[in-house]
């Protein structure tokens, strides 16, 4: 696996560090394409805008989670990337008339598994998070602080309850978010590794 | 999925399994299907959790600078500049450059904006003060901090805690309200949470947003040095003399 990664993989590098250089570099080399295609297709500048954006923050959560290892060039990745949320928003605003000019051929096998693995991590994503929002109050916040203080010892102290009990606790409420996931359909779309 | 299997996963990940537990776990995985996709699930979501909170700031940060990159590379509102705006604007940035040099030469003393860090506040409270509370800790992190002190003050009478009256003082240090935030501070300095020594440090800091260096210095020099920010101090320290 690890001798298949591309060169490229520094640009997904520098996002998860937030690094400025690499940032800049993706929008000098690779947004203008973007920009030009969405332009082209009943898009403007401001939605391409967008567009780049949130795919800029999906890299960035999948490159955080170490989920993220490019095996195709950044270029057509990132492209096909842009090119199909577009498209789905598209579809999502379809009672107006649109054109597309989808000329886009030559995706090798490579680049349509990796885009297909970074929407699936999106999508999960936006499950999780769904489904998070619907956990009582008390759950969520045991959650946020059982993963944001260093250990759960400390929040049993802050929370001043016993260890046991926070770690049962937050137990029980990642469990009744298991469920909830479980209960979707939307998991059971997913096609999950 | 009952509430002995969840603390089960939850015991797995932490390894928390003695040896034969853990072997009947794997092999619960291997051969029980509905087990294993739960499993899959909760550990799944442990990672987004972590990632959800832990990531919290390196995102706003990025996406801080996804802003700046998408503005100088002339992509905002479709506006190019040209050329002969591109030159004055890098005239600007020279002429600013050269200002910057020559007033910091002139005036060697560090600033407030220099040593002052932001760390945003993250409460989880409980109960009917946490509405409140939570409008107070919104308005700090978006750097409202005249509605930010006036909302603590309000959470303060009914449910005085360190932590808020921290960043209280420190909303009141934001808007030039020194008297005010140096009282909250020397009391969080008194008293015994773990906020007495950042409280100093801020007490500090307030000291050098007034311009009052000799204070400022006395007053570092009260940090212990098992202070976790001691290399904060230190290098204020330096800078001062």
């Amino acid at each position: 696996m690890a001798n298949n990664i591309h060169a490229d993989q520094l640009y997904i590098d520098g996002l998860a560090k937030n690094d400025s250089l690499i940032i800049n570099s993706v929008y000098k080399k690779f947004v203008p394409k973007v920009i030009h295609y969405i332009k082209n297709n009943s898009g403007n500048e401001d939605k391409a805008q967008d567009v780049v954006q949130e795919i800029m923050i999906l890299l960035f959560n999948q490159a955080k989670a170490g989920k993220l290892q490019l095996t195709c060039p950044f270029d057509a990745y990132f492209f096909l990337l842009c090119k199909r949320k577009w498209l789905n928003e598209i579809k999502k605003i379809s009672n107006q008339a649109v054109t597309i000019a989808d000329d886009y051929s030559s995706i090798n096998e490579s680049e349509q598994q990796l885009v297909e693995q970074t929407e699936i991590f999106e999508q999960k994503q936006l499950l999780f998070d769904d489904m998070f929002a619907k956990l009582g109050d008390k759950c969520q916040e045991l959650l946020k602080l059982s993963f944001t203080i260093k250990t759960l010892e400390e929040v049993a102290q802050k929370l001043n309850v016993t260890y046991g009990y926070v770690r049962k606790k937050k137990s029980l409420c990642v469990g009744q978010l298991t469920s909830l996931v479980q209960e979707t359909n939307r998991y059971k779309s997913l096609k999950i590794n | 999925m009952n509430e002995e299997q969840y603390l089960l996963f939850e015991n797995y990940l932490n390894n928390d399994l003695n040896f034969e537990e853990k072997e009947t776990f794997e092999n619960e995985l291997k051969s029980n299907n509905e087990f294993a996709k739960a499993f899959e699930i909760y550990k799944d979501l442990n990672g987004y959790l972590q990632q959800k909170f832990q990531t919290e700031n390196d995102l706003s940060a990025f996406k801080q600078n996804l802003k700046t990159a998408a503005g100088t590379n002339g992509h905002k509102n479709g506006k190019i500049i040209s050329m002969k705006q591109a030159f004055y604007a890098l005239a600007a940035c020279f002429a600013l450059l050269f200002g910057v040099i020559i007033f910091n030469n002139l005036n060697s003393n560090p600033t407030f904006e220099e040593y002052y860090s932001k760390e945003n506040a993250n409460f989880a409270e409980r109960g009917d003060v946490i509405k409140t509370l939570k409008q107070a800790q919104d308005a700090f992190n978006k750097d409202n901090y005249q509605l930010a002190a006036s909302l603590f003050e309000t959470v303060l009478k009914s449910y005085p805690r360190p932590e808020i009256e921290f960043y209280y003082g420190v909303s009141l240090m934001q808007i030039n309200k020194y008297s005010e935030s140096e009282i909250v501070f020397n009391k969080l300095i008194q008293g015994n949470s773990a906020y007495k020594n950042t409280a100093v440090w801020n007490l500090a800091l307030s000291k050098l947003k007034q311009k009052d260096y000799n204070s400022c210095k006395e007053i570092l020099k009260t940090i212990p040095k098992d202070y976790e920010d001691y290399a904060k101090v230190q290098d204020l320290l330096d800078h001062l003399k």
